[in-house]
């Protein structure tokens, strides 16, 4: 499918991040979960370097997370929107002939009841 | 086709090439992830004073085997998982040869009739005003959209490469051999790809163009090409 192309703005020179569905929303997850986990943790401990290391931790599980996340559901939505595509072709085509899926259903309400 | 200065992929318009963008980010994205990692332990080591106090590392030598595993498991499933649906051929409408020559291709389509034709680039000298310098050509490949199609590729006398990025696919044509790749045009349109496997002096003067078109316009092309 084309999609309006905005302008790109590449993370580190190479992730495209306006234009890579999932990609923005997995930066700015990683980043609140960076932010929550490290300062979490300085709170409750009050080390300095291990809460960085903690933050840079959270903000890579964040991200990957969300991404892994919201990819199944963009792969999901999209197989779906074929599934669609190719019932709505699929009715238009045999809609009164013997093929026709809504008959061959209604028949088999028929013989049901 | 590409415009000037473009570094990323082309518009995908075969299912294959979609699979393919979207493994692209993904694998991206994973370098994301190992990139900003390798920043913050490069900033920590520039940092840190010089010392020799490090006798055991059990422990990071573990998570340095155990990470990297996981991360070659996170990137091969998916691409294994296109390469093994890149050799599927599921019973094509139409079969097409394409033969490699220097520096012009040939195409066959002999399923129904015998029709043939060379394909040859327009000289930049007879380009109309609007077409695509090094890209345009006498004879287009038409095809019908979203239908299984196979390309039976080979070569006449060096190799070439048959390619068209837009739709993912790029076949070598070797002389003596028969290479077959299959691909679904998802709407109509004209793609463009160009001979990807050096073979001479004007190889990069010789084009690729597909113009994917609803059955009935295909039909009447090649009604018009066998009358």
């Amino acid at each position: 499918m084309i999609s309006v192309r905005q302008q790109s703005f590449k993370l580190l020179g190479f992730l495209d991040v306006k234009n890579v569905p999932c990609a923005r929303e997995s930066v700015l997850y990683g980043s609140l979960g960076s932010l929550v986990v490290g300062l979490g943790h300085f709170l409750a401990t009050s080390r300095v370097r291990r809460s960085c290391d903690f933050a840079v931790g959270g903000f890579i599980c964040t991200m990957l997370g969300y991404w892994f996340y919201c990819r199944y559901n963009l792969a999901q939505q999209r197989i779906r929107q074929r599934m669609l595509k190719e019932g709505m072709r699929n009715k238009m085509l045999f809609e009164g002939s013997s093929f026709d899926p809504e008959k061959k259903q209604t028949g088999n309400e028929r013989s049901n009841s | 086709m590409a415009n000037h200065s473009q570094l990323g992929f082309q518009d995908a318009s075969s299912p294959i090439m979609e699979e393919l963008v979207e493994f692209h980010d993904h694998a991206l994205m994973v370098a994301l992830a190992i990139c900003s990692l390798v920043l913050y332990l490069l900033t920590l080591t520039l940092m840190e004073k010089l010392s020799s106090n490090t006798v055991d590392a059990q422990e990071v030598e573990l998570i340095w085997t155990i990470l990297p595993a996981i991360v070659l498991v996170l990137l091969a499933l998916p691409s294994l998982q296109i390469l093994y649906m890149m050799d599927e051929i599921d019973e094509p409408d139409l079969t097409l040869k394409a033969i490699g020559h220097q520096w012009y291709w040939t195409y066959e389509y002999t399923d129904f009739k015998d029709l043939s034709f060379d394909s040859y680039m327009t000289p930049t000298t007879d380009l109309p005003l609007g077409h695509f310098r090094l890209l345009e050509v006498d004879h287009r490949i038409v095809i019908p959209m979203e239908s299984p199609i196979r390309v039976i590729i080979t070569a006449d006398d060096v190799l070439h490469s048959w390619a068209v990025p837009a739709l993912g696919v790029k076949t070598d044509a070797i002389p003596g051999r028969l290479n077959q790749t299959s691909f679904i045009t998802t709407r109509p349109g004209v793609f463009y790809g160009q001979c990807s496997e050096i073979c001479g002096a004007n190889h990069s003067y010789m084009p690729i163009v597909v113009e994917s078109t609803p059955l009935k316009h295909f039909e009447a092309w090649s009604s018009l090409l066998s009358s």
